[in-house]
C-alpha cells in the first residue's frame, strides 16, 4: 500500500464518504487512490476557497469534521481564506494539501508554497508529513484535534513523493491518540460550578448570552432545558442564532451593534450575565470593560484562552457545554425571575426601533421575515456578508432550523459554497443561501458545481447595485464620498441562471414578493431569485 | 509585572517559530527567550520572560497551554526560582582604562576570555539584574559587541 492509498484508508476509517476539492500534479497520487475507491465521492468545486467553505457547510450540518483537498502552491494558497474563516468560527475541517517532493522542500521549486508557515495562525494545528509510515497516526490525530476541545481546521500537507512511497509496515489505523500536549478540559471544575450556582441564586436579573459555541457543542437542547426549568431569559450573538426559536417566550433577540435594541437593553439591565460559548467579540459587546464594573459575569467556554481575553470575568468555567449544563440542570436553582421577565417583555414591546426601510422596490426587512416564515421548519439559511447579513440576522424567523454564517471573519462569498456543502450533508432539507450582489460575484463560479451535482440549492440575491455595507460606511463616515462601491446591475442574472440550467425568479416590489417567493421555494431544483432592494437602505 | 515561564515543548521543527509567532501575533512582549534540549532528546525546554500586566500574563499562559506542541507550562515566581543569564561582551580599552576594567571584572566575578590590542572580551553569568548592571557599568568604556543568552530559570525545591 502506498501513502496515497493509506490516506484514503484513513478517510474511510473516519467514516468520510464525501470530500471537496480540486486536483493538481502534487496531489495526483491521492486522486489515483480515490479513483480506485469510488465509495468516497469527490465533489469537484471550481475554486479551492469554495472547497473549504463547502466543507464548512458540510461539517456544520453533519456536526463532524469535513474534508477538503487541494494541490500544492496556488491550489493550496487559494484555500487559506477558507481556513481562516473556519478557524475564526471554530469549524472542524481537515485540509489535505499536496506538496512538492520532500527532497525539494525549501528550494522554491515550481508550485512550492510553505503551507505550514502560511497558515500558522489560521489553523488549530498543522502537519507536514515526511515519513509515509506516519500517515495513519497523523490522520487519526488530525481528526481528533479538529473535533475536540475548541474545534477548528487542521492542515495536512503531504509531499507528492510521500504519497507515492510504499508503507514499510502493514496499514493499521490507530484506535487511540497520544498527544502529550493536548488534553482539552471537558468536565467543568466542581468548585467553579458551585460558585456559578450560588451566583445564579443570588441574582434577581440573570441573563444568558448564547454564542456559536452552544451550537458547535451540540448544546442547544440542554441550554434550552436549563432556561425553561429555571425561567432564565436569553439573548444570543449572531453565531448563537438557533439556540432557541425566535418565538420562544424566554428569547430576547440578538445582542450587539447590529442586534435588537431590546436585547442590548436586557444586557444593560441584567445583574448577572452568563456568557456561554461566545467570544465576547467586539461586534457583539462593543465596550466589554463597561460590563465588568456593573454586573457579575459568568463565562463558560471550552477554550480557557477565550475567557479573560476581552473582559475579566468574575467566574470563569472551562469545559464542555453539555457536561456543564447537564450539571446545572441537576442543580438546585431557586431564583425567582418573574418580575425580571415582565420587565424584559415590557422592553420588547416598548423599545422603538428607529430604523426605517425604503418601500421602494423590495423592503429587506419584509423580505427576510417573509422568506424565513415560508421556509420549512428545519430549513438551513446560509447568510453571506454585508448589509444583507445584518438584515438576515436581525429579521430571520428561527423555527427549528439552522442559521449558518461567518461571524468571525465575515468572508464575502461564503454562503453559496457553504450552502452546497449543507445541502449535500442533508439533501432532504431545504437550503437557501442569501447573499448580496457583491458576494454573489465572489462565488458565482460555484453555480457549475451546483449544476453538475444537481444539489437543489436555492440562492437569493439582494441586488442593491452596491457593496452596500461599505457604501453605508462611506455615507456615514466619509460624507457620502462613494469610492469603489458601485456595482451597477450586472450580471444579467436571468441569463446566468439559464447558462447553468437553473430556474430564475425575480421580485422588484413588495407586491410581487410573496408570490414569487412561493414559486422560488416550491421549485424542486436549484434556483436563483433576485430581489431588487433600494440602495438607500441602511442597517442602522 | 514580570512573567517567567518555563515551558516544555516537543523538540521538532516549527515549534520555536510557533511560539515566537504566538507572541508577535498577539502583541505579547518577549523580554528574553532561551531554548535548549532537555535530558530527553524529544523534549526541549524554553524559558520565556515577558513584562506585561497581570491579565496579559494570564493570557500568555493560557495561549501557551493551548499550543498542541507545548507539553507543560510552569509560571515561576521570581523569589521562588533561580534565574541566570550569561553574557559575552567586547569592550575597547586604552592604557588608561585597562586596569580599572580588569578590577571591575574581578569585583563582578566576570571572566576575561580574550584580550587583543584594542579590546577585551568578557564573560559573566549571574542573575539577569546583575548582568544588566554590569552592562551599564561597561558602557563608559565603549562597548563593541554584546551577546546575551537570555534568562534560564528553574523553580527551587
Ligand atoms: C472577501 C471580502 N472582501 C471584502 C470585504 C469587505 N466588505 C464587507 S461587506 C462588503 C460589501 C458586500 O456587498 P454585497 O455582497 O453586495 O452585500 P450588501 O452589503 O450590498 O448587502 C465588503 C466589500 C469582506 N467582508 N470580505
Ligand atoms: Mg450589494
Amino acid at each position: 500500500m502506498n501513502g496515497a492509498q493509506a490516506m484514503v484508508e484513513c478517510l474511510k476509517a473516519e467514516g468520510i464518504t464525501r470530500i471537496f476539492g480540486i486536483p493538481g500534479v502534487a496531489i495526483a497520487p491521492f486522486y489515483e487512490a480515490l479513483y480506485e475507491n469510488p465509495q468516497i465521492e469527490h465533489v469537484l468545486v471550481r475554486q479551492e476557497q469554495a472547497a473549504g467553505h463547502a466543507a464548512s457547510g458540510y461539517a456544520r450540518i453533519t456536526r463532524r469534521p469535513a474534508v477538503c483537498v487541494t494541490s500544492s502552491g496556488p491550489g493550496a494558497t487559494n484555500l487559506i481564506t477558507a481556513l481562516a474563516t473556519a478557524n475564526a468560527d471554530s469549524i472542524p475541517l481537515i485540509a489535505i494539501t499536496g506538496q512538492v517532493d520532500s527532497s525539494l522542500l525549501g528550494h522554491d521549486v515550481f508550485q512550492e508554497a510553505d503551507m505550514r508557515g502560511a497558515t500558522e495562525s489560521f489553523v488549530k494545528y498543522s502537519y507536514l508529513v515526511k515519513n509515509v509510515n506516519d500517515i495513519p497516526r497523523v490522520f487519526k490525530e488530525a481528526f481528533h484535534i479538529a473535533s475536540t476541545g475548541r474545534m477548528g481546521p487542521v492542515l495536512i500537507d503531504i509531499p507528492c513523493d510521500v504519497q507515492r512511497m510504499e508503507l514499510s509496515k502493514a496499514f493499521r489505523y490507530p484506535e487511540e491518540v497520544k498527544i502529550r500536549g493536548y488534553k482539552p478540559s471537558v468536565m467543568g471544575n466542581g468548585q467553579q460550578l458551585t460558585k456559578v450556582i450560588a451566583a445564579i441564586n443570588r441574582s434577581k436579573r440573570p441573563l444568558i448570552c448564547a454564542g456559536g459555541g452552544v451550537i458547535l457543542g451540540n448544546g442547544e437542547e440542554v441550554v434550552r432545558a436549563f432556561c425553561e426549568k429555571n425561567s432564565i431569559p436569553l439573548v444570543s450573538t449572531m453565531m448563537g442564532i438557533g439556540t432557541v426559536a425566535k418565538a420562544h417566550p424566554l428569547y430576547f433577540g440578538m445582542l450587539g451593534n447590529n442586534g435588537k435594541p431590546y436585547a442590548n437593553k436586557a444586557v444593560a439591565n441584567a445583574d448577572l450575565l452568563m456568557i456561554v460559548g461566545a467570544r465576547v467579540a467586539d461586534r457583539a459587546v462593543p465596550k466589554p470593560e463597561k460590563l465588568e464594573r456593573r454586573l457579575t459575569v459568568i463565562h463558560i467556554d471550552i477554550d480557557s484562552a477565550e475567557i479573560g481575553k476581552m473582559l475579566g470575568p468574575t467566574i470563569p468555567l472551562v469545559g464542555d457545554i453539555r457536561h456543564i449544563f447537564d450539571a446545572l440542570l441537576e442543580a438546585d436553582i431557586h431564583t425567582d425571575t418573574s418580575e425580571w421577565l415582565e420587565e424584559l417583555e415590557e422592553f420588547k414591546h416598548t423599545t422603538v426601533d428607529h430604523r426605517v426601510f425604503s418601500d421602494r422596490l423590495v423592503n429587506p426587512m419584509t423580505l427576510v421575515q417573509t422568506l424565513s416564515e415560508k421556509m420549512d421548519d428545519d430549513a438551513v439559511y446560509v447568510a453571506d456578508v454585508g448589509q444583507n447579513q445584518l438584515w438576515s440576522a436581525d429579521n430571520y424567523v428561527m423555527k427549528n432550523g439552522r442559521f449558518l454564517t461567518t461571524g468571525g471573519m465575515g468572508t464575502m462569498g461564503y454562503s453559496i459554497p457553504a450552502a452546497i456543502g449543507a445541502k449535500m450533508a442533508d439533501p432532504e432539507r431545504q437550503v437557501v443561501a442569501v447573499c448580496g450582489d457583491g458576494a454573489f460575484q465572489m462565488s458565482m463560479f460555484e453555480l457549475a458545481t451546483i449544476a453538475v451535482s444537481k444539489a437543489a440549492v436555492k440562492i437569493l440575491v439582494l441586488r442593491n447595485e452596491y457593496l452596500g455595507l461599505v457604501r453605508e460606511h462611506q455615507e456615514k463616515v466619509y460624507e457620502g464620498h462613494y469610492s469603489g462601491v458601485r456595482l451597477y446591475s450586472y450580471p444579467h442574472f436571468d441569463k446566468l441562471a439559464q447558462a447553468y440550467d437553473m430556474e430564475y425568479f425575480h421580485a422588484d416590489s413588495n407586491d410581487t414578493l410573496d408570490a414569487e417567493l412561493d414559486r422560488f421555494l416550491a421549485c424542486p431544483n436549484a434556483a436563483i431569485m433576485v430581489c431588487d432592494v433600494d440602495s438607500a437602505n441602511n442597517t442602522k | 509585572m514580570k512573567g517567567i515561564f518555563s515551558v516544555l515543548v516537543e523538540n521538532k521543527d516549527g515549534v520555536l517559530s510557533q511560539i515566537a509567532g504566538l507572541f508577535s501575533r498577539r502583541g505579547f512582549n518577549i523580554d528574553s527567550l532561551a531554548v535548549g534540549e532537555t535530558d530527553k532528546h524529544d523534549i526541549s525546554s524554553m524559558t520565556i520572560v515577558s513584562t506585561a500586566d497581570q491579565r496579559t500574563i494570564d493570557q500568555i499562559e493560557k495561549h501557551l497551554n493551548k499550543k498542541m506542541d507545548v507539553i507543560k507550562v510552569r509560571r515561576l515566581e521570581e523569589a521562588k526560582a533561580v534565574s541566570l543569564e550569561m553574557m559575552l561582551i567586547k569592550v575597547s580599552y586604552t592604557a588608561q582604562t585597562r586596569s580599572s576594567l580588569i578590577e571591575l571584572c574581578s569585583v563582578m566575578g566576570a571572566k576575561i576570555m580574550h584580550i587583543s590590542a584594542k579590546s577585551i572580551m568578557i564573560e559573566i553569568h549571574n542573575t539577569p539584574d546583575v548582568v544588566g548592571e554590569f552592562l551599564e557599568l561597561l558602557k563608559s568604556f565603549g562597548i563593541l559587541e554584546v551577546q546575551r543568552t537570555g534568562t534560564i530559570s528553574m523553580a527551587k525545591g
